[in-house]
């Protein structure tokens, strides 16, 4: 019932808000969001108590049969692979919850989306039976695009039309490659384990195992199937961004490695040389892409598309070290993106723009937003690797991890690494530094230069969220030991599917 | 294009040379004659006053008790060194002293008027050497240094004029603002034109004041700025002042860096632009920036009236020293206006054509440099600004 658990405190949140029977205020019905989403992560810490890491299968498993006939279990299962991602989940979501401020439009339904969201995001990473991550995989769908449609900026039906097309058909594709893995083998056992992939001919492997590599390379995404996230990011609301980053792109990641790794060692081990140029192509495109944005959120949004081909990278390396590198990139991505989100979200709401040709100075002590710039810049630094932040140690590991495998590949990376450092720079520079402006350049440098800006201040209350993920940010950064212990024996056992299943010994679901 | 919403930006009405120098002419005040212009100049000034008494009498005991000291570490206590004055100097409890040295140090080297022209001649230079002696033969530290660095010393011996003269000038414009203050609050002073009228007098007064400096050393007394060298306040300290502290001011240390190397500042100082009329308020506080430590000092002595002002703009107490800034730089521009109502060469009423041409060329010539100061100060605050 631990895991069950993860499933329906959100679950029932969201309901009871559904259900609620008088209509009550939106700061009410945040109140009520954020204290499911506070149990939530309270339970998701009780959980990490009762997790053994010592271990580098499932625990705390949990199973039922459900609907036998089609092979759908009710399996949930932890490891430490997605205890890092249920925990940040758990975080994240309640930072998306307490940054929401002033929704007057339809709070009732947009808390208990989120709700709803967090739930079906703690069941797929939880869920070891197939049909039971795709159903929570499909689940999370619907709610973001209502989130981005309803609560999303002026061309929001643009873009959340653009995220369901792409995202369904992410969906279709993994779905097809699971019915094609029951198809190809003959059975309909679901549940999670390589050992049905062996008795399938290698080309049967090649082809479910690309179907979901273009399924999840959708989600996380990767070049070339990465269009629709630069759109769903600028039309997003700040919380919705947070959590799109910080979390939802982590199924895509997750699935990589527990699906497309996890069921298909063989013939990922065949495909892995071209997903490491794969993910070099990603990293290089989304870093040289952010370099000529001019908007700060598609910037971030296309430094996300960077620095999520880095896990595939690690993915395809699949040694320990690479593993655990993943799993570093994914949480440190996941708190810095978010972090990001948060900063950029704060500027937009003062200044009513986040364009780069238009926003100067704002550090200035007094009129500008200097702690806001002062997390940013921390924040940039953390996501450019600067040691003693979350990012280094994740690079470090995710480059130390890979660069025997693919030395050519892991080069061309830590050049994408290096080039966070340029776009980053670039975002500080034109928006922090230099003398305050919201303005667009005037031909007259004096007129400008005689402008009184006059932005509203940023309260503390505001910043709070920002400053918990930085602090955060840093703390992963100087103690990556706690997140290394937690993982490591899973990312070792994952790495040692391929030679395993080579000596038939299997048996590892 | 993004949508800026427009309460956040405000652009400041910007009146050419023609206009200046019309109003300058009529006798009508640069600054708007509001009543809430009348708030913050008169208080603003009043704060100002009080630092001002604190930086003169700060500049006196440093030219008088200092002179010549190689390491003056104690010069901001006034010769106070009990221990809870040094903890409160080390806690930064105190007033920044160094705006004050600034301001020295721009007067010294921008070097305009009858001081400087004093500092270069040769009775000067006599009183040096007399001192100079007199200083080397008891300090063995100045005796080894001077004969190598002989232009040390006398260098040094200016600075502690200028120190000195500025320390004496601050002193007349202390009791000039708290006079204003009081004025303002018995109803004597009730606009924006009363208050210029109100400095241009004071200064007026205090235009033929002498301006003397003399040091004691060993019990023996040196004259530094000597009676007889004629030095007195308006032309040879005041006109100086303004000239490279409202006018000049400095390049590298003031609102905006600017690059010397990409010819980015003029090779002729008097076509320095940078000083406090011209100056950003909006950096206010940002690293490295003179004028925030002056924003600082006035804040901790704001009159309440102007403070409660202070609240209901923009952030409140949020960004109350760049107000501060903004307020100074009216009261400022004011005090420009009454030294320019106080120096035409003729009465504004004259009819004579002769005396009218060298008024108007006296007008156009302030004009052109007010122009392209921050003149956007001078209009009546705008309301509908954000709120935090």
């Amino acid at each position: 019932m631990m895991l069950s658990l993860l499933l329906v405190i959100p679950f029932l949140g969201a309901f009871a808000l559904l259900l609620w029977p008088s209509d009550p205020a939106p700061g009410r019905m945040r109140a009520i969001a954020i204290t499911t989403l506070a149990l939530q992560l309270l339970w998701s810490l009780r959980v990490l108590l009762a997790f053994d890491p010592r271990l580098g299968g499932m625990q705390l498993q949990e199973s039922l049969s459900w609907v036998p006939m089609i092979g759908l279990d009710y399996r949930l299962g932890i490891d430490g692979l997605s205890l890092p991602l249920v925990l940040m989940n758990g975080a994240l979501t309640l930072v998306s919850a307490v940054c929401t401020r002033d929704i007057s439009q339809r709070p009732r339904i947009y808390f208990a989306l989120l709700l709803l969201i967090s739930g079906a995001v703690n069941g797929a990473f939880l869920a070891e039976n197939l049909l039971l991550f795709f159903l929570f995989y499909e689940l999370e769908l619907i709610p973001l695009w209502l989130l981005i449609s309803i609560w999303g900026g002026a061309q929001r039906a643009y873009a959340a039309t653009k995220f369901l097309i792409f995202t369904a058909t992410s969906g279709i594709l993994i779905l097809g490659a699971f019915l094609g893995l029951a198809l190809f083998t003959g059975t309909v056992d679901f549940s999670l384990t390589p050992i049905l992939t062996e008795r399938l001919a290698m080309g049967s492997q090649l082809l479910l195992l690309g179907a979901l590599l273009i399924g999840f390379g959708i989600k996380i995404p990767l070049v070339p199937f990465h269009t629709w996230l630069p759109d769903a990011h600028t039309q997003a609301s700040t919380p919705v961004s947070v959590l799109l980053a910080g979390v939802l792109l982590k199924l895509g990641t997750y699935g990589l490695l527990r699906f497309c790794l996890g069921l298909f060692p063989e013939a990922w081990a065949l495909v892995a040389p071209w997903l490491a140029i794969w993910a070099a192509v990603s990293v290089l495109y989304g870093s040289l892409a952010a370099i000529a944005q001019r908007d700060m959120k598609r910037m971030v949004a296309y430094s996300s598309v960077g620095h999520m081909g880095m896990i595939l990278l690690a993915a395809a390396a699949a040694t320990p070290l690479s593993l655990l590198g993943a799993v570093f990139q994914m949480v440190s991505h996941g708190l810095i993106s978010a972090l990001l989100f948060l900063l950029v979200g704060i500027v937009y709401r003062k200044t009513g723009t986040r364009d780069l040709e238009v926003l100067r100075g704002l550090l200035n002590p007094e009129r500008g937003l200097p702690f806001t710039g002062t997390l940013m810049i921390l924040g940039v630094m953390a996501s450019a690797g600067l040691p003693g932040m979350a990012g280094f140690i994740s690079e470090f590991l995710v480059f130390r991890g890979s660069i025997a495998a693919f030395p050519l590949a892991t080069l061309l990376c830590m050049v994408g690494s290096g080039l966070t450092a340029v776009y980053f720079l670039l975002l500080v520079n034109r928006a922090y530094f230099g003398r305050m402006a919201i303005t667009p350049p005037s031909p007259d440098p004096s007129a400008d230069a005689r402008l009184d800006i006059r932005l509203a201040g940023v309260a503390l209350r505001e910043t709070l969220p920002a400053l918990g993920l930085s602090l955060a940010v840093v703390g992963l950064g100087l103690v990556p030991a706690g997140l290394g212990w937690l993982s490591e024996s899973t990312a070792a056992a994952m790495a040692e599917l391929p030679a395993l299943l080579a000596a038939g010994a299997g048996g590892l679901g | 294009m993004p949508v800026i919403p427009e309460l956040l930006t405000h652009a400041g009405g910007r009146p050419d040379v023609d206009a200046i120098e019309a109003r300058l002419l009529a006798g009508e005040t640069l600054l708007a004659d509001t009543a809430e212009h009348v708030v913050e100049v008169v208080d603003v000034l009043n704060s100002y006053g009080v630092v001002l008494d604190a930086y003169s009498t700060n500049l006196i005991f440093q030219a008088e008790k200092q002179f010549l000291n190689p390491f003056p570490v104690f010069r901001f206590l006034d010769g106070d060194l009990s221990a809870a004055k040094i903890w409160r100097h080390l806690n930064g409890d105190r007033i920044n002293f160094e705006y004050a040295e600034y301001c020295m140090k721009a007067m010294l080297w921008h070097g305009t008027g009858g001081l400087d022209a004093y500092l270069d001649s040769e009775p000067f230079l006599r009183n040096c050497a007399a001192i100079i002696r007199h200083k080397t033969s008891r300090d063995p530290l100045l005796a080894l240094l001077h004969p190598p660095f002989p232009n040390f010393l006398p260098e040094a011996i200016r600075a502690a004029a200028t120190t000195h003269a500025l320390g004496q000038f601050w002193r007349v414009m202390s009791d000039l603002f708290l006079d204003l203050a009081r004025a303002e609050a018995v109803g004597e002073v009730a606009s924006i034109a009363a208050v210029v009228d109100f400095i241009k007098a004071a200064l007026v007064k205090a235009a033929a004041n002498p301006i003397t400096y003399a040091v004691e050393l060993g019990g023996e007394r040196f004259w530094v700025l000597p009676p007889e060298a004629g030095l007195t306040f308006l032309v040879d300290v005041a006109v100086p002042y303004v000239e490279a502290v409202f006018l000049r001011g400095m390049p590298f240390l003031g609102t905006v860096s600017f690059n010397a190397q990409a010819q980015q500042i003029s090779p002729d100082q008097e076509q320095f632009a940078y000083g406090a009329l011209y100056a950003d308020p909006l950096p206010t506080m940002g690293a490295g920036i003179p004028p925030s430590l002056l924003m600082q000092d006035m804040y901790r002595h704001l009159p309440e009236r102007l403070h409660d002002l202070y609240r209901q703009r923009t952030r409140g107490e949020g960004d109350v020293r760049v107000k501060i800034c903004m307020s100074f730089q009216k009261a400022m521009f004011c005090v420009t206006n009454a030294a320019i109502a106080g120096t035409f060469p003729h009465a504004l009423a004259s009819a004579v054509p002769g005396e009218l041409a060298a008024n108007r060329a006296y007008a156009r010539s302030w004009a052109g440099r007010l122009a392209v100061a921050r003149t956007d100060c001078l209009d009546p605050y705008s309301a509908g600004q954000a709120v935090a």
